[in-house]
């Protein structure tokens, strides 16, 4: 879901809108490539690890200077590190990257040295955005909780970054973002990019194709549709990775004392009963009702973006098979009663399972994948109700543990260590809404996490994942995707990510802010084939044009909720040099 | 209007009172009643909010903060961690010394963020009010005075139909027409925002693009609010018409048109009074729809937005806001029928 900048300031915002902002102003020093999103140089050329992995040498690039002319050295991103392990507002959002680092120094002004208790295997990648020590050092520990990092006295905010923050405020509805013309990868092809907030998604695609704006982001599936017949617009629905899953109550119990809390109906405590399940869903029927089209079936936490790390199930994937579920359910003791209905392995009803559903998910996606899982559960034999929530009250419930299953989902980031996290033991009561608690899966957790063999921890992985499918706490249903148009008669040069299939825009690494051009400038996009060429001849007529970027999210009304980005390109084409 | 004030009812007892109280008085026992409703909704407003359901570090921090210590870094760095009863100790100590708090989502000052988005929602629903005050008034009075004409089973037929119509639909749909442009008409209007990037919102040319861009919402609203105005306006001018005096301002040989002005109109005017206080009072919640569909950055989105989170201390202000607004109006509504109506003092 996309929604408006929280906030500029790399420390407290949190909407996708702000790491997007974050990725035009500021740097990583190692960040993410385009092609498989893995760690990649940024203001680190190379680094080296000790024998041990416990000390990390990084080489940082000598020729990289904040917009304020000012050099950029290994002491800033010393000092941003620090600012994040020193605690405080800074600690909220990036400690878990930097979990387990003890000492961050920068001995002189092009090496960074990170010392790590335990070997980290999610090092080297450090997606905090570096901050201007000599900017920041005025911001008090006390301060940094409201400082906004916006423009003051109409200058632009300090980064070094391809682009800077001119105009717009957290919250508002228009952010200028002027280009860096001495930016060190290279100077972007466009003179600026605006990104607009949209509250309704029918009026931002109004806007598309009126040429207000040059790319929607975020809309419906049924919008890219009408899109696609528009000359001049090129739609998609974007991969993305992220999955929807319905989730069982796995086992909810008090985190001090161990004792079982809440309600949960006592088959879906059975791995077995919960796994069995798995062939009761017709997920191509999802897709194509619940979707419309624009997602795949879902299998396993770690989505097809992420090839390295992710668990195929291969012949034991799950196939809607409504006999094979039955079979197995007959095997773990649920057998049909006399009134049809299926019992637990003692004779007792079942009763009915409450499937819980959100309300205020877009597309209304929750309720009704709940509504289906109902009418095949009850062709098993299985009762079942669905409820609908708001989310916030959905998760009340989740944590008392009142609940058999639920609909909801995440969006899994390049390295999987968080992802794998939250269906730790440790994460119950906090991130874990299965309750799931595994003893093999956590020591394998604690496992990959510390091994610096990429090879092993790629396995530790996917031995996780297999975990996780046979116990099936989540029955991962969908990888759903995002719906963006763009107006390629005017900007072209997008690289998907992942290539192919993937997302144009709210990508890791934000290297599209850097490769887009005009039209008529586009050329062959620098050699990559699979960018996005632009349709029919562009006219060059030399005056300014802009390129617009729309994106929608389900709001509290009927009515979406989204922000739009427009890059202004070259005033003439004589500018260029 | 579910909440009309109804000044206190005008009690015209047979027997002879004693003198009326003076309004210096009824001043300060409405002014009295202000500040103990004002105090009221203070409290409330802590409250009303806290038994929402949800948790702010976890609505926010889905997929951000990974592990506890990052929840409860986040807490206490915005108070959430402390007890109930010493956060509503800050908050009214805060709210007293002007402070409203710091938003759980934006995280800058709620004050801020206030004054930020108090200017569009005044002049969309401020400008969109007076001109839906001014010509439902007037075609209020137009159709009264002529009931039962043409123009009368229009002017009634038509604002009905504007006030029954959703006015997320009726934004949309004058977005397709007149700013993306339909068969022959030109889509000369931006379709949403406050103002183009290009300009500066203090120049000349800036205020003319604000009210460029402010258009098609104003339109919208005016048109949803017109009904509200013109059927009172026309209903309570209806009821003076069959009185005495008209017969008498007639007889005297005054022209038609000031009989209705001089005569009628202020004596229907009353009723009309309320409802545009109230209005007015009504005017710093924000139209929630209206800066949707439109994309404005004004108060009512504020608040519904903060609903998700909960953001606690931008639902507080903006409850406020908008109460105090409310209450005020009331207030200046009740002063002013002091004035025009003695009668109420008692």
């Amino acid at each position: 879901m996309i929604n408006e900048v929280d906030s500029f300031s790399p420390f407290l915002g949190i909407e996708a809108t702000s790491y997007e902002a974050w990725a035009l102003t500021y740097d990583f020093m190692v960040g993410y490539a385009m092609e498989d999103m893995s760690p990649a140089p940024a203001l680190a050329k190379e680094w080296t690890t000790s024998d041990d992995g416990l000390t990390w040498t990084f080489d940082i690039r000598d020729d990289v200077t904040w917009s304020d002319g000012k050099p950029l050295t290994a002491r800033d991103i010393a000092y941003t590190y620090n600012r994040v392990l020193d605690g405080g507002p800074e600690a909220v959002t990036w400690s878990s990257y930097l979990k387990g680092v003890t000492k961050v120094t920068a001995p002189d002004a092009t090496h960074v040295v990170l010392t790590v208790g335990k070997p980290n295997a999610v090092l080297p990648l450090l997606p905090i955005p570096i901050i201007p020590e000599h900017v920041w050092k005025d911001v008090s520990e006390k301060q940094v909780k409201t400082y906004p990092a916006e423009p003051t006295d109409g200058q632009p905010v300090v980064g070094s970054g391809p682009f800077q923050l001119a105009e717009g405020t957290a919250g508002g509805s228009t952010y200028r973002f002027v280009a860096n013309k001495n930016y060190w990868a290279g100077p972007p092809h466009v003179d600026e990019v605006v990104i607009r907030v949209f509250k309704n998604e029918d009026t931002m695609v109004q806007a598309l194709i009126k040429g207000e704006i040059d790319f929607a982001e975020d809309i419906s599936p049924l919008q890219v549709k009408a899109l696609k017949d528009e000359e001049g617009i090129t739609a998609q629905n974007g991969e993305s990775p992220s999955f929807d899953e319905i989730a069982f109550n796995s086992g909810s119990v008090d985190t001090e004392t161990g004792k079982p809390i809440g309600d949960p109906n006592p088959a879906v405590l059975d791995p077995k009963f919960r796994h069995a399940l798995g062939y009761a869903l017709d997920l191509d029927q999802i897709v194509r009702k619940v979707y419309q089209g624009a997602a795949l079936p879902g299998d396993t936490i770690i989505p097809p973006a992420y090839p390295d790390y992710r668990w195929e199930p291969g012949d034991e994937a799950f196939t809607f098979d409504l006999e094979k579920a039955g079979q197995l359910l007959d095997e773990a003791g649920y057998k049909k009663g006399s009134d049809g209905l299926r019992t637990m392995p003692d004779g007792k009803p079942i009763g009915t399972l409450r499937l819980a559903a959100r309300t205020d998910a877009s597309l209304d996606a929750s309720v009704n994948t709940m509504e289906y899982f109902k009418e095949w559960l009850a062709d098993l034999g299985i009762k079942a109700e669905v409820q609908a929530f708001e989310s916030n009250r959905l998760t009340e419930i989740i944590l008392d543990g009142n609940f058999d299953a639920f609909q909801w989902n995440w969006y899994v980031e390049p390295d999987p260590d968080s992802m794998l996290s939250n269906m730790t033991c440790d994460q119950r009561g906090g991130w874990s809404d299965s309750w799931y608690c595994n003893d093999r899966y956590d020591a394998l957790y604690e496992q990959q996490h510390n091994e610096m063999d990429q090879a092993a921890r790629e396995d530790q992985v996917k031995e996780m994942q297999r975990i996780l499918f046979e116990d099936s706490p989540y029955l991962v249903t969908a990888y759903t995707a995002i719906g963006e148009a763009v107006r390629t008669d005017k900007f072209a040069c997008f690289q998907s990510q992942p290539d192919p299939g993937g997302v144009w825009l709210v990508q890791y690494g934000g290297h599209n802010y850097s490769s887009v051009r005009p039209a008529s400038q586009a050329g062959d996009c620098d050699g990559v084939e699979s960018a996005l060429k632009p349709t029919s001849a562009a006219e060059d007529s030399g005056a300014s044009n802009g390129f617009w970027i729309g994106v929608g999210a389900a709001a509290v009304v009927l009515i979406g909720v989204g922000g739009v980005v427009m890059l202004r390109r070259r005033a003439t084409v004589g500018e260029r040099e | 209007m579910s909440l009309a004030t109804t000044p206190t009812t005008a009690v015209d007892s047979a027997e002879p009172r004693p003198r009326r109280r003076g309004y210096g008085r009824y001043v300060l026992s409405k002014v009295a009643g202000a500040v103990g409703s004002l105090l009221f909704m203070l409290v409330v407003s802590f409250f009303l909010f806290r038994v929402l359901p949800g948790d702010p570090a976890r609505t926010l921090g889905r997929g951000r903060f990974t592990n506890p210590e990052q929840i409860e870094e986040f807490n206490r760095t915005y108070g959430l961690n402390e007890s109930l009863p010493r956060q509503f100790l800050t908050y009214l100590q805060n709210t007293f010394s002007g402070d409203l708090g710091i938003s759980l989502k934006y995280r800058v000052p709620v004050s801020d963020l206030l004054l930020d988005r108090m200017w569009p929602t005044l002049l969309l629903v401020g400008t969109s009010t007076i001109l839906a005050t001014v010509i439902g008034v007037w075609l209020g009075i137009r159709g009264a005075w002529n009931r039962g004409s043409t123009f009368d089973k229009a002017s009634t037929g038509a604002s009905l139909t504007l006030y029954s119509m959703p006015e997320w639909w009726l934004g949309l749909l004058l977005i397709a027409v007149f700013a993306v442009g339909w068969g022959p008409i030109p889509g000369i209007f931006p379709t949403g925002g406050l103002h183009s990037t290009d300009v500066d919102p203090s120049s000349l040319a800036g205020v003319l693009d604000t009210a460029w861009h402010l258009t098609l919402p104003v339109i919208t609203l005016t048109l949803a609010y017109l009904a509200d105005y013109a059927l009172i306006m026309r209903s309570s001018l209806l009821d003076e018409l069959g009185e005495d005096y008209l017969t008498t301002a007639r007889a005297k040989g005054l022209r038609d048109i000031v009989v209705r002005n001089r005569h009628a109109v202020p004596n229907a005017l009353l009723p009309t009074t309320t409802v545009i206080a109230l209005s007015m009072g009504f005017i710093v919640s924000g139209a929630i729809t209206v800066e949707t569909v439109f994309s404005i950055p004004g108060l009512g989105l504020l608040g519904v937005e903060a609903l998700e989170v909960p953001d606690y201390w931008v639902l507080q202000g903006t409850f406020l806001v908008a109460a105090a607004g409310v209450i005020l109006a009331n207030l200046a509504a009740n002063l002013l029928y002091g004035i025009l109506d003695p009668r109420v003092r008692t």
